[in-house]
C-alpha cells in the first residue's frame, strides 16, 4: 500500500568527533519516509542531511556516532525493526544494507570503484544478497543495465567506470540500488555532479522507479527547484535540525518558518524574468563548533525574540495537518501572508 | 599501450647516453696521470716523455675527450667492457659472476619488504589510533632512523654470535652440498635488508590504505551489505596496491644502496662488494662499469614499472 | 541494548568526554594563539624530537664543558675498558674515551650533514626559480640533469664522486650539496611554475620590477615550509649517508672521529661480540638524533599543512 511508513526516523541525534571537539551534525530529527512517496530533505550544506541518510544505513564514518533516537525499519515480514540497535557492521545490518535499504552518492565519478567493472560492482550486490550463479547474477545485471536506459548493455557491462559518462556512471549506481529491488532508496544529492539535462533523465528513472516499484525515496538536495518537481514530503533542515516539514503542498505552497520562506524569497523562478526581487538572506551559516545556544537560526532570523535565544523552540504541527514547524513566532512572520 | 611503450622507450635511450657521459666525463676529472694508475710507478719514472707520449697513442689518450668518450661507448656496446685494473680479468666477466649474488640478495630483501610491508601498513591503517598502530608506527619511525649497517651488527651479534642460529656472514662453504644450506647464509642479510625497507614501504601502505579507506567508493561498497574483511580487502587494498607498487619500485635505487652496505656487513660476495673494492682500489673501469650497469638496470625497472602500472590501473590504460 | 566491538567501545568512551566537555561549554571559550606554532606544539613527537635534538647537539657542541677527555688521547694502559664512572660509555682498543669521541665525533658528523643540506638548499632554490621562472633551455637541461641524479642510487652516487674528489671532509660536504639539491630544486620550481602566472606577478612584472625580485619575494613565502621540511629530510638522510660511507672505509679519513669512522672501528667480531659499548652507543646516537629530526621535519609539515585540522 502506498503511502504507510516504511522508515521513521524518531529524534535522531548523530554527532561528529575531532580530537577535542564534538559537532552536533544532527541534533533531533524525526521524520517518516512512506512507500511509493518522495520525500526531499532540504537545507544548505553542511545542514546534516547527508548524515541523517548515512545515518540510517549506519554509513556513518569512524569518528561519529547515533548518540540517541530510534530508527525503526517497518518490515513486511519480520515486523519492526530498530536498526539504530544494530551494531554498525553486524550481519543482521548488512543483510538490510544493499537488500531492503539502498543508496546512491553524489558523485559517480567517486562511488563507483575505479578498478572494477560497473557489472561487476552490481553483480557484487546481487550475490552478496541473493545466493544465485555467477552467471545468473550477470543475467540480472544486464537486465538492470538495460532497464536503467544504458545502451548497449551487453558491451558496457564489462567496461570500466571511466569509460562511462557521469550520467551514465549515476545510472549504473541506480542499477546497482536497485539490484535487489530494495523498499527504500535514498539519494544523497544524486544530480548535483551531473549537467542539468542529464539531471531531469534521473529524476524520470527514479519516479519511475518509485511509481512501479512502489519505493520508498529519500531524496537530499539543495535545489528548491528539484523539490517542487520531485517531493511528496518535505523536510526543511537548518545547522542539524527540522524546522519545518509535511506534504509538498503544506511546505512549498504555505511555508511557515522564516527560514523556509527565506530560502523560497532567495531563489529565482524560471519565466517570472529578470526583474523578479531576489532577497538573499542575511548573515553566514554558523561556524557549528560555535553554535547559537538557542535557535540556530536565530542571529539571521528578523523575527527573533528574547526566547529564541534562551533555548531551541518546541514543535509545533497545525492541527489537521502534518505539518510542523519548529519556530515561536512564526505566526508573527506569516502575519502578511493571504491578504 | 604499443605506442606509449615506444615513446616511452624512446625517452631511455637519451636518458642512458646522458648516463653514460655523466659517468665517463666524471671519471676523466679524476685528477692525476691515468698512467700512474696503469704502471707501477718505478717502470714510469724510467721512461722517457717520448716514450710515455707512444704509449698514450696507443691507448687513445691524446684524442680529445670526446672522441675518446664515444670510442669507449662503442666498444662497450660491442661488448668489451674493459679490463679489471687489479687483477686483469675482464669487467664483463666480474660483473657477470657478481651481479646474480647481489639479486639474489636484493629480491629476497624485496619481497620480504614488500610483502611485510604492505601487511603492516593496512593493519596498522585498519586499527588506526589503536594500540597495534601505534607499535608498528614506532618500529617505522626507528627503522626509518637506524643506519642499515648498525642494525645488521645487532643482527649478527644476536642471532650469529649470541644465539648461533645462523652464520655470520658469507655465501657459501666449500663443503656446502645442498641448496638449503645455502638458504641459512642468505637469511641473515635478506632479513636485515628487507625489515630496513619495509619501514618506508609500511608507512606509504599505511596513508595509502588511510586514503582509499576515506574514498566514496568504499562506502558505495559498504552500502552493499557486504563484509567489512571484504570491503577493506577487495575494494580497499586493491586501489591501495598500484600505489605501494610504484613506490616499491620507486624505492629500487635505495634498495640497491641499502644492498651494497650490507653486503659489505655480511661479507655477501655480491656487486657491491666488489664496487666497494674498486672504489678503494681506484680501478676505474670496473668502478666506470658497475656504476653505468646499476644505473641502466634502475632506469630499465622504472620503465617496465610505468607499462606495468598501466595493465594494471585501467584508469591510466586508456590516457 | 547496541551490540559494540572493542574498538567501538574504546572510541565510544572517548567520545563521552569530548562531548561532556562541549556540554559544559568548556571548549567555546578557547584562546586564539598563533594556530601553527600552537600546532607545532600539540605535536607531542616534535616537542620529543626537539628536546632529544637539542640534548645531543648541545652535548656536541659543549663537548669540551661536558667531557674532560679528548676525542684522540689514547691511553694504553685502560684499553677495551667497559662503561664505567670514569668512561661511560668506556674506553675503545687504543684506551680512548668512547663517550668523548661520541661527542666530538658528532661535531663533525652534524657540520657535514648541515652544511650539505644548506648548500644543497641554497643552490636548489638558486637554480629552482630561476628554472621556474624563466623556463627554456635552462629549465630542460637542470630538469634532465635532476633527473639524471635520482636516477643514481645514492650510495653507487657517493662513491662514484668520491672516486672523482676523493676523500676529505670537504669534498664529502661539496659532494652531499651536489647530490641534495635536485629535491628542494624540484620544489622551488613547482612553486615557481604556480605563482608565475598568477596576476600579482604578472602585475608587478608591469611595474617594471626586477626579475630577480620578483622571484625571490614572492616564491620563498610560498614555499618556506616545505623547503623547511625538505632540508630536515636531507639532513636526516646525510648523517646516515656519511655514516655509512665512513663505515666502509671511504668516508672522511679516518683519524677525524665522525659517528662513521667510530664504528668503521668496530667492525671486527671480536669487539662486535665482546666490546659492544665500542659500537652500540654510537649506532643508537645516531638513531635517536635521525628519528628526532624526522619528527621536528613532520611536526613543521602537519603545522603548515592546512589540510590537517586539530
Amino acid at each position: 500500500m502506498a503511502g504507510e511508513s516504511v522508515i521513521s526516523v524518531r529524534h535522531l541525534k548523530t554527532y561528529f568527533y575531532t580530537e577535542k571537539r564534538c559537532n552536533k551534525a544532527v541534533n533531533d530529527v524525526s521524520f517518516e519516509i512512506r512507500k511509493g512517496k518522495c520525500l526531499c530533505v532540504v537545507g544548505e550544506s553542511g545542514c546534516g542531511k547527508s548524515v541523517t541518510a548515512s545515518s540510517i544505513m549506519q554509513l556513518l564514518p569512524r569518528l561519529s556516532r547515533i548518540e540517541e533516537g530510534e530508527i525503526i525499519y517497518h518490515t513486511h515480514d519480520k515486523g519492526d525493526v530498530v536498526l539504530s540497535d544494530l551494531g554498525k557492521n553486524s550481519k543482521e545490518m548488512r543483510a538490510y544494507r544493499g537488500k531492503n535499504i539502498a543508496m546512491i552518492f553524489q558523485d559517480p565519478m567517486t562511488a563507483l570503484n575505479p578498478v572494477f567493472k560497473v557489472g561487476n560492482q552490481i553483480a557484487e550486490n546481487i550475490r552478496q544478497h541473493d545466493k544465485c550463479s555467477k552467471a545468473e547474477a550477470r543475467k540480472r545485471t544486464l537486465e538492470l543495465l538495460k532497464q536503467m536506459g544504458i545502451p548497449e548493455p551487453e558491451r558496457r557491462i564489462d567496461q570500466y567506470p571511466h569509460e562511462y559518462s557521469g550520467g551514465m556512471r549515476q545510472r549504473a549506481m541506480i542499477a546497482l540500488a536497485m539490484s535487489c529491488s530494495p523498499d527504500v532508496l535514498l539519494a544523497d544529492e544524486p544530480t548535483t555532479a551531473l549537467d542539468v539535462t542529464i539531471q531531469a533523465q534521473i529524476f524520470e528513472l527514479m519516479t519511475k522507479l518509485k511509481e512501479e516499484n512502489d519505493t520508498a525515496i529519500l531524496l537530499i538536495t539543495h535545489d528548491m527547484g528539484v523539490v517542487c518537481e520531485m517531493a511528496d514530503d518535505v523536510l526543511v533542515m537548518y545547522m542539524g535540525n527540522v524546522v519545518e516539514s509535511g506534504t509538498a503542498r503544506e511546505v512549498l505552497k504555505n511555508p511557515k518558518h522564516p527560514y523556509t520562506r527565506a530560502l523560497l524569497a532567495s531563489i529565482l523562478v524560471l519565466g517570472k524574468g529578470k526583474d523578479q526581487n531576489i532577497q538573499p538572506i542575511r548573515g553566514m551559516t554558523p561556524n557549528p563548533y560555535n553554535r547559537p545556544p538557542g535557535c540556530q537560526f536565530e542571529p539571521r532570523c528578523d523575527f527573533a525574540c528574547e526566547a529564541c535565544r534562551e533555548r531551541m523552540p518546541d514543535e509545533e504541527v497545525i492541527e489537521g495537518t502534518t505539518h510542523m514547524i519548529r519556530c515561536c513566532n512564526w505566526r508573527e512572520a506569516c502575519k502578511n501572508d493571504g491578504e | 599501450m604499443g605506442k606509449y611503450v615506444l615513446k616511452r622507450f624512446l625517452t631511455f635511450i637519451p636518458m642512458t647516453l646522458l648516463m653514460s657521459f655523466l659517468i665517463y666525463g666524471g671519471l676523466e676529472l679524476v685528477p692525476g696521470d691515468i698512467l700512474n694508475t696503469m704502471f707501477p710507478p718505478d717502470i714510469l719514472a724510467q721512461m722517457s716523455p717520448a716514450e710515455l707520449d707512444v704509449i698514450r697513442a696507443s691507448y687513445g689518450l691524446d684524442q680529445p675527450f670526446i672522441v675518446r668518450y664515444f670510442r669507449w661507448l662503442f666498444r662497450v656496446f660491442q661488448g668489451d667492457w674493459g679490463k679489471s685494473m687489479a687483477s686483469g680479468v675482464p669487467v664483463k666477466d666480474v660483473i657477470a659472476q657478481r651481479l646474480p649474488i647481489t639479486l639474489e640478495l636484493a629480491l629476497t630483501g624485496l619481497v620480504i619488504s614488500a610483502i611485510l610491508g604492505s601487511v603492516l601498513g593496512i593493519l596498522a591503517a585498519l586499527h588506526k589510533g589503536e594500540v597495534i598502530d601505534m607499535i608498528l608506527t614506532a618500529i617505522g619511525v626507528v627503522g626509518q632512523a637506524i643506519p642499515q649497517f648498525f642494525f645488521g651488527m645487532v643482527a649478527i651479534l644476536i642471532f650469529a654470535l649470541k644465539l648461533k642460529w645462523l652464520p655470520i656472514g658469507g655465501r657459501t662453504t666449500p663443503q656446502m652440498t645442498h641448496w638449503y644450506e645455502h638458504l641459512r647464509y642468505l637469511i641473515l642479510p635478506a632479513m636485515v635488508l628487507g625489515l630496513t625497507q619495509t619501514s618506508s614501504v609500511m608507512r606509504y601502505a599505511r596513508s595509502s590504505m588511510l586514503e582509499s579507506m576515506n574514498r566514496d567508493f568504499v562506502k558505495t561498497a559498504r552500502s552493499k551489505g557486504i563484509p567489512e574483511w571484504k570491503v577493506n580487502l577487495v575494494h580497499g587494498f586493491r586501489v591501495t596496491m598500484t600505489p605501494v607498487i610504484i613506490l616499491i619500485a620507486f624505492r629500487l635505487p635505495a634498495l640497491i644502496s641499502t644492498s651494497m652496505v650490507i653486503e659489505n656487513v655480511f661479507s655477501w660476495p655480491g656487486i657491491g662488494m666488489t664496487f666497494k673494492d674498486a672504489v678503494t682500489a681506484q680501478n676505474y673501469p670496473m668502478v666506470m662499469m658497475i656504476a653505468l650497469i646499476i644505473v641502466v638496470m634502475v632506469m630499465l625497472m622504472s620503465l617496465l614499472m610505468d607499462i606495468f602500472t598501466r595493465i594494471i590501473d585501467p584508469r591510466v590504460r586508456l590516457q | 541494548m547496541k551490540q559494540l566491538t572493542r574498538a567501538e567501545k574504546h572510541l565510544y568512551r572517548k567520545f563521552d568526554k569530548i562531548r561532556e566537555r562541549e556540554e559544559s561549554g568548556a571548549n567555546a571559550k578557547r584562546k586564539k594563539s598563533s594556530r601553527a606554532v600552537a600546532k607545532f606544539f600539540s605535536n607531542r613527537l616534535a616537542i620529543v624530537g626537539l628536546v632529544i635534538f637539542s640534548v645531543i647537539f648541545l652535548a656536541c657542541v659543549f663537548a669540551p664543558l661536558i667531557t674532560k677527555y679528548q676525542a684522540e688521547t689514547v691511553d694504553l694502559r685502560n684499553i677495551l675498558k667497559a662503561p664505567s664512572g670514569i668512561h661511560w660509555f668506556g674506553t675503545d682498543k687504543v684506551g680512548r674515551d668512547v663517550f668523548s669521541r661520541v661527542l666530538y665525533g658528532g661535531r663533525y658528523s652534524i657540520l657535514i650533514a648541515s652544511l650539505g643540506a644548506l648548500g644543497g638548499a641554497v643552490i636548489g632554490v638558486l637554480l629552482g626559480s630561476y628554472a621556474g621562472y624563466k623556463g627554456g633551455w635552462f629549465d630542460k637541461v637542470f630538469m634532465r640533469i635532476g633527473e639524471a641524479l635520482t636516477s643514481f642510487p645514492t650510495m653507487i652516487l657517493n662513491l662514484l664522486f668520491v672516486t672523482i674528489m676523493g676523500r676529505s671532509m670537504r669534498n664529502l660536504i661539496i659532494i652531499f650539496t651536489i647530490t641534495g639539491w635536485v629535491g628542494i630544486f624540484r620544489l622551488a620550481r613547482a612553486t615557481m611554475l604556480s605563482i608565475r602566472e598568477e596576476e600579482y606577478v604578472q602585475a608587478l612584472h608591469a611595474f617594471g620590477l626586477n626579475d630577480a625580485i620578483i622571484c625571490f619575494k614572492h616564491m620563498l613565502p610560498n614555499a618556506l615550509a616545505p623547503i623547511i621540511v625538505n632540508i630536515t629530510i636531507n639532513m636526516a638522510s646525510m648523517i646516515l649517508e656519511e655514516a655509512a660511507l665512513s663505515f666502509l672505509g671511504l668516508g672522511v679519513p679516518m683519524q677525524i672521529p665522525t659517528w662513521g669512522n667510530i664504528l668503521n672501528a668496530s667492525q671486527d667480531m671480536y669487539t662486535l661480540e665482546k666490546a659492544w659499548w665500542m659500537w652500540a652507543p654510537v649506532g643508537t646516537t645516531i638513531t635517536l638524533f635521525v628519528m628526532s629530526i624526522n619528527f621536528i621535519g613532520d611536526g613543521i609539515r602537519d603545522m603548515t599543512d592546512t589540510s590537517v585540522q586539530g
